[in-house]
């Protein structure tokens, strides 16, 4: 696990580091920043996998810094003293909001959520910010009619038929998406259950699922009766 | 309400005032030397009235008036060998007896000496009119005039007192206060002919000083337009009105009555200008004095009665008072938001301590500190109780003694050393103990100093407190020694419009400051004018 703390209070800056360093024991490789500057050039050159981000969001650029954050194939912390902008902070995405001051178990309760899938965050995602030809696109999660897993990176498909490539993959997106919205129908697509229109069952006992566009998606069988459940 | 019904009785008199028809001759005057004879004929050829006749007389020197023959009386004494005149009045009335006053063809027969004043050559004048009408004519001027002169003298009364007495003293307000008694005086002056005999040798006495009070009230309306609309070229434009107000008295000498309308037109004209470029910068009251001014140029012209000009002069005071009240109401916001904004300051300074950035990441902090070295935390918490106790101190207060900023500042650095790790040295030099400051100015750039600086080499950030003041000024130089972490965002602007807020409420527009890096460092100056 390849963590990253950006965070300029060098003794909150150590507490991380300790916490962190005792919940992933061996098998972390831990950059500590302690300016966002030097955190972002860190980025730009050397993959992660969590990002823990200490971030102004009451300075005007704070969000700005945390758009490029969540459309990047890593996932983000926010650990902040500004916990009324926990909420904002959600619906663009981030896997959780720590607020400041926090002890070690909120701290390992975030972390939680890397591995267990389903956990609910405290507010529902709203958006899923797309780097386009070096600007941010935020797209609404409402527009979201189905996404496909494409290796490393996940393509998303909006109503409409237009499509957006995203960074993080198939999985990070399913950890991030309300589970009482989209569900994961196969190894490979996530899809929204508003734009699910019924579940149909081919020759040869496959499962497929048709959506109000009309197009037919395939469902893993181990998948089919969580489906069901939902559907209904 | 009680003036209209003055207006409505004044334009009613003015309507019913011929009630007698007559046809008089032109004035035989005989003066070959300082005895004078002068006659008129006069035919009467209507009566609409009872009580008995009258007659009024202009006339200088002191004589006897007959009627018909008959001696009806005399306006001062006549000079006979051996003794001198006694001056009478220019202007005395006289009573017609009831068999002497019937319709048809009377005379009537000035004779006397005139010493004084003959250069003048000055007209006399006869005309019958009845008695009561006579006596009652300047009572029912002076009620009207006694009541406008009244009510100018308490305003200069009260805007003298108000101008004495006011924190902000507005030139405007002492300005109103000396035109408002200036006209008091000029009402109190041409009116005075009905209270004391005025010997006809001081006649022109009254009228150049009535003169003189028009002149500079001409003069003073208009300065007062100039300063409370802010017309640029004040000066020049006062300049010319003035040139154009001696050019009237020098070519009109000795025709005081002229002299007066033409002053009171420059005048007109003057403000009229002016109203007209505070109307074009939409400034407020300018349309409603601007009303008042043609109001008062169309009473002047069709009201033919002799106080016509007052009125219209008293209508110009009128909008005056009403933009004084304007005035009055700005003052009066400026201060509300002034203290408005001393309260929001005073808010802002409290929130420094319970702001989440501050306050989170200090118990984040400590509770590390708790948790991994209990004996430290204590020391932490008890810098930190030490601020808020000066925090708390201060709160309250626009201006503080520097050596209690100074001790804030410490305990801050104190604070920021348990949070940040790093070493932080406070110098300061110069430091006068009785000097004032506004609360947390200086504190409010040393959290600006520690969010940007990196630590130099030593691994340890400098800040330096410098005073000095000469003639003109007093000056905080105030320097952060570290590497410049770039500088963007809200935190460091909020911070500093707190500063320029706090300098403004203590100094108005008397300071400076200016804040930008240096080679070492970073430098902020804040300059105070004294």
């Amino acid at each position: 696990m390849k963590i990253l703390i950006i965070e300029d209070e060098a003794r909150i800056a150590k507490r991380l580091a300790r916490m962190t360093r005792a919940y992933f024991e061996q098998q972390l490789e831990l950059t500590v920043c302690d300016t966002l500057s030097r955190g972002l050039a860190y980025i730009e050159q050397s993959a992660i996998d969590v990002l823990l981000l200490d971030l102004n969001l009451n300075g005007e650029n704070g969000f700005e810094v945390l758009e490029a954050m969540v459309a990047r194939p890593f996932h983000t912390i926010i650990v902040s003293a500004y916990s009324d902008k926990a909420i904002t902070a959600f619906s663009y995405g981030v896997l959780d909001f720590v607020p400041k001051p926090f002890d070690e178990a909120r701290l390992f309760q975030a972390f939680g959520r890397l591995i267990s899938k389903n956990t609910l965050p405290d507010s529902p995602l709203e958006y899923l910010a797309v780097r386009k030809g070096g600007m941010i696109k935020m797209i609404e999660a409402g527009q979201l009619s189905y996404i496909k897993g494409s290796g490393i990176y996940s393509e998303l498909h909006l109503q409409g038929g237009k499509r957006e490539l995203h960074d993080k993959s198939l999985d990070m997106l399913e950890q991030l998406l309300p589970p009482n919205g989209f569900v994961r129908i196969h190894r490979s697509y996530i899809v929204s259950l508003l734009q699910a229109e019924k579940l149909v069952i081919e020759a040869g006992g496959r499962y497929s699922i048709q959506l109000k566009s009309g197009e037919l998606l395939p469902v893993g069988r181990s998948r089919y009766k969580e489906l069901r459940g939902k559907m209904i | 309400m009680q003036k209209w019904w003055i207006l409505l009785l004044l334009i009613t008199l003015a309507s019913c005032r011929h009630d007698i028809r007559y046809e008089a001759s032109d004035v035989i005057l005989s003066r070959p030397d300082t005895v004078f004879t002068a006659r008129v004929a006069i035919d009467l050829l209507e009566k609409k009235f009872s009580s008995p006749l009258g007659l009024q007389v202009h006339s200088f020197g002191a004589f006897m008036v007959y009627w018909d023959g008959f001696k009806v009386g005399q306006n001062g004494i006549p000079s006979t060998p051996g003794r001198p005149e006694v001056a009478g009045t220019e202007t005395s009335y006289y009573q017609i007896p009831d068999k002497l006053s019937g319709l048809g063809k009377h005379e009537v027969v000035i004779r006397g000496t005139q010493i004084h004043l003959l250069e003048v050559e000055r007209s006399v004048m006869a005309k019958p009119e009845s008695y009561l009408k006579l006596l009652r004519q300047p009572l029912i001027e002076l009620s009207l005039v006694n009541l406008m002169a009244g009510a100018f003298l308490i305003a200069a009364i009260y805007y003298t007192f108000l101008y004495y007495n006011s924190k902000y003293k507005q030139r405007t307000t002492l300005l109103f206060a000396v035109i408002c008694f200036l006209f008091f005086a000029l009402l109190a002056l041409e009116y005075l002919k009905y209270y004391i005999d005025i010997p006809y040798t001081q006649f022109y006495t009254r009228l150049i000083v009535v003169g003189w009070l028009t002149f500079a009230i001409a003069v003073l309306i208009p300065l007062y337009f100039t300063i409370h609309f802010n017309l640029p070229y004040k000066l020049l434009f006062i300049g010319v009105l003035l040139v154009a107000l001696l050019c009237i008295y020098i070519v009109n000498y000795d025709h005081y009555d002229l002299t007066a309308r033409l002053y009171s037109l420059t005048l007109w004209i003057a403000s009229v200008l002016i109203l007209l470029y505070a109307l074009v910068k939409k400034q407020r009251g300018s349309i409603l004095v601007l009303a008042g001014f043609a109001a008062s140029m169309v009473i002047n012209q069709y009201m033919f009665y002799d106080f016509g000009l007052y009125i219209a002069f008293t209508i110009i005071l009128l909008c005056i008072l009403y933009l004084q009240t304007l005035a009055a109401k700005q003052l009066e916001e400026a201060h509300q938001a002034s203290q408005l904004l001393s309260s929001r300051l005073q808010l802002e300074l409290i929130k420094k301590n319970i702001q989440p950035h501050f306050l989170r990441n200090t118990l984040t902090s400590l509770m590390d500190w708790v948790e991994e070295s209990p004996a430290q935390g204590v020391r932490f918490i008890q810098a930190l109780s030490l601020e808020f106790d000066i925090m708390n101190e201060i709160a309250e207060r626009s201006l503080i003694p520097i050596r209690q900023e100074i001790e804030l500042c410490r305990h801050h650095l104190s604070v920021m050393q348990f949070r940040k790790e790093i070493t932080y040295v406070w110098e300061d030099r110069g430091i006068q103990d009785d000097e004032l400051i506004p609360p947390a100015i200086i504190h409010t750039m040393l959290e600006n100093g520690i969010t940007h600086s990196v630590p130099s080499d030593e691994g340890s950030v400098r800040f330096l407190l410098a005073f000095s003041r000469t003639g003109l000024h007093k000056q905080y130089i105030f320097e952060a020694f570290a590497e410049n972490q770039e500088r963007s965002g809200h935190q460091g602007g909020n911070g500093f419009r707190y500063i320029e807020a706090r300098l403004k409420e203590s100094y108005g527009d008397r300071w400076d400051l200016s804040s930008e890096p240096f080679a070492g460092g970073w430098r902020n100056i804040i300059r105070i004018d004294l």
